[in-house]
């Protein structure tokens, strides 16, 4: 039994390497020479699938061009590795191009010394998370989702949705966050002044002590109760992730609005409470798995009343990055036309996505905000 | 002589009832709370239930609950792989959860076995640990039905799994009539109760009574003749397979299947229940696992609402976790007074 356990432990880990890394080291096998390089850094696929995805997606597009580098795992304790992975790239005189989709801070440092070697070098961020002010200063573009404008855009669609009351789920480890409370008072806000009732409900909080099942269950038993309160017309936004599953599989159940959910993406809730069974030819394949979400949401009678973004930001932007840095490299993009920039994003995504600055003075720190799909 | 009601009890009823008063004064419904309380009481008590065994054999609070929750997703899991729906689907889930139960619950008695007097803590960890573990094994788990699948990655198992098309709700929705507004699902309810009369019947065999007899004083037991180790493994792998079974209830009640971290804290508000029951980490009743699990659901039922309405969600949550943890530290303290003073 003793010799069991750790052997156990051994075969498991091996398997989940060998899973991992066949993903891996399908890197760079150059058909035809390209004359530049682009370098993608993403975490790895068991901390962020969407991103590494992302990544993959271009590694495929264009091969031979994209060196695709993962962070280590647990990038906290080893940021060193990480900065000096970053620098590595540069040493390479046809690395022409650094997209980074990561959202981690400290990764600055390994930019900086990246741009003290080679100036040249067009380094796209999308998103990293270190001081906004020296990002704008030494990255050429930094890109991330604007999560407090969604305060405002999430109850304008379901307005448009024909919702009369907004009904916002969330607990107070979350309402303790300062981004959180800003984008839930924006969205008070914002139903005041399209007329629509707004309604804030506290669950039992999920970190502490019991975990997500309370909450939960809460959720099952006091959706169907504010529904019978408020009515059909009614859009439920949940601010933790797992809440999700729940409340599109009540919508499909009681017929109210789902506009968006806390991370939104076709992926996230809808897989569950849909039951889509997306084969592995499929995965990945976003026109897909919408179509198929459009037909269940049908069999259910709810057409016109869920929504989200038709690709999770994470696989958006790898793809977005790399298309700008190509046309950064060759000339053909102006970093600050935000018209251009709105122009290649619909391409990847198939929607409009709206750039913002992030703050006035900058021309090179934009967020996005992507329009939608109703199902 | 055992008495019913004790101060726990008192402190959780008055709770209750100025949660109740509050509610019928804030003109919250409370029929419909009534009917989410039952189904609460059996969604979760099935898993209170399964820490019963290894209570009355002296093993004390199966912290380790997540060894049984991971057998019982494991066979719910074949279940779905193999598209099992409706009756039959729920009866395969937990065919096969049970049949890994009993493996899964011979290697954790093996363990428990060295650790003697020491249990709780070891059950702990193995819970942590196992879940982890699991972990690894779900996002690689060889599954191939579509539905459990990545929706990007298109290998390992998705976070949650719908049980919706399978057998979601089989038993909520069994013989499920109203009245007086109240919600019942009869079928739910029979269950529940038919699974706790099985658990009394088996605790009056020989067998039964050779676990009650190991709980009360392992020493006399064994002058007795009784097989001690072998009495304390049934009782884990009689635990394991209720705590298997437990989740299987859970899941088709909640219409989803959680993996990964999921079944991290489940043992918690399952001890909360029973020690809120009025056992005190030593011989438990039916009776205690039945209220404690229904007091418990129930507080959690009504603040909800009520801490809502009065705009002060936080203090609900911080009186309700104040109350239950209060409530286990007593048990643990009162336990421990009755077994140095026996």
């Amino acid at each position: 039994m003793k010799k069991l356990i750790p052997l156990l432990l051994s075969v498991l880990l091996l398997l989940l390497a060998a899973g991992c890394s066949n993903k891996v080291t399908q890197e760079t096998v150059s058909k035809k020479t390209p004359e530049y390089k682009i370098g993608i850094v993403t975490p790895t696929l068991s901390a962020s699938e969407d991103e590494f995805r992302g990544a993959d997606k271009v590694v495929k597009k264009y091969p031979g061009m994209i060196k695709h580098l993962t962070l280590p795992d647990n990038f906290e304790s080893e940021q060193e590795t990480a900065i000096t992975q970053i620098v590595s790239l540069a040493d390479d005189k046809d690395m022409k191009g650094i997209v980074i989709c990561a959202g981690y801070s400290g990764i600055l440092p390994a930019i900086q010394k990246v741009k003290e070697k080679r100036p040249e070098m067009v380094v796209i961020t999308a998103p990293i998370w270190d001081d906004p002010d020296m990002m704008a200063k030494y990255i050429d573009l930094c890109l991330d989702t604007d999560w407090l404008k969604r305060g405002e855009t999430i109850p304008t669609k379901a307005h448009q949705m024909g919702a009369k009351t907004f009904i916002h789920y969330s607990f107070p480890t979350h309402m303790a966050k300062e981004l959180l409370a800003n984008r839930r008072d924006k969205m008070k806000a914002t139903c005041e002044k399209l007329g629509m009732t707004f309604v804030d409900i506290s669950t039992p909080d999920p970190f502490t002590g019991s975990g997500p099942s309370p909450m939960l269950q809460f959720l099952q038993e006091d959706i169907p109760r504010q529904i019978a309160k408020y009515g059909k017309d009614t859009c439920i936004f949940g601010t933790n992730c797992p809440m999700q599953d729940v409340i599109i599989a009540k919508a499909l159940e009681l017929g109210f609005i789902m506009a968006e959910q806390c991370c939104p993406t076709p992926t996230q809730g809808f897989p569950a409470a849909m039951n889509l069974e997306i084969k592995p030819e499929d995965a990945g394949n976003f026109d897909k798995i919408n179509e198929m979400i459009k037909v269940k949401a049908k069999e259910a009678n709810e057409t016109g009343r869920l929504s989200t973004w038709p690709v999770p930001v994470g696989v958006f932007f790898p793809e977005f990055s790399v298309e700008v840095a190509k046309g950064m490299i060759e000339g053909s993009v102006d970093k600050t036309n935000m018209e251009q920039l709105g122009k290649i994003a619909k391409d990847v995504a198939g929607v409009d996505v709206h750039f913002n600055k992030m703050k006035p003075e900058y021309n090179n720190y934009y967020l996005i905000i992507m329009d939608s799909i109703i199902y | 002589m055992k008495k019913f009601i004790r101060p726990p009890q008192i402190i959780i009823l008055v709770f209750l009832a100025v949660l109740t008063i509050t509610a019928i004064y804030l003109h919250i419904p409370l029929n419909a709370m009534f009917g989410d309380s039952l189904v609460r009481l059996v969604m979760n008590g099935v898993l209170v239930l399964s820490l019963l065994p290894m209570l009355n054999a002296g093993i004390g609070l199966n912290f380790g609950l997540p060894v049984g929750v991971v057998a019982g997703l494991l066979g719910m899991c074949l279940a779905v792989n193999y598209h099992q729906t409706g009756w039959f689907g729920l009866a395969a889930a937990m065919l096969f959860s049970a049949m890994i139960a009993v493996v899964f619950g011979y290697l954790y008695a093996l363990l428990l076995n060295k650790v003697k007097g020491r249990e709780e803590i070891a059950a702990t960890f193995v819970g942590f640990s196992f879940v982890s573990l699991m972990c690894l094994f779900w996002s690689v788990a060889p599954f191939n039905n579509p539905a459990m699948l990545w929706p990007i990655g298109g290998k390992g198992m998705r976070l949650t799994v719908g049980l919706k098309d399978y057998f979601g709700k089989v038993l909520n929705n069994t013989w499920q009539f109203n009245i007086l507004g109240i919600k019942i699902s009869l079928g739910l309810l029979l269950f529940f109760f038919l699974l706790c009369f099985l658990v009394y019947l088996i605790y009056k065999t020989k067998i039964g009574r050779a676990m009650i007899a190991v709980g009360e004083n392992e020493d006399f037991a064994r002058l007795s003749g009784i097989n001690v180790n072998r009495v304390r493994t049934l009782s884990v792998i009689f635990s394991t397979v209720l705590g298997a079974l437990g989740i299987c209830v859970y899941a088709q009640s909640y219409g989803f299947l959680e993996l990964y971290t999921a079944p991290l804290m489940m043992a918690f508000p399952a001890a909360s229940a029973i020690l809120i029951g009025g056992s005190t980490g030593g011989k438990t009743t039916i009776g205690q696992v039945v209220l404690g699990g229904y007091l418990y659901q129930a507080i959690y039922v009504i603040s909800g609402p009520v801490a809502n309405q009065l705009l002060m969600p936080e203090f609900a949550e911080i009186i309700r976790m104040l109350a239950t943890n209060l409530i286990i530290l007593y048990a643990l303290l009162y336990g421990e007074g009755l077994r140095k003073n026996a």
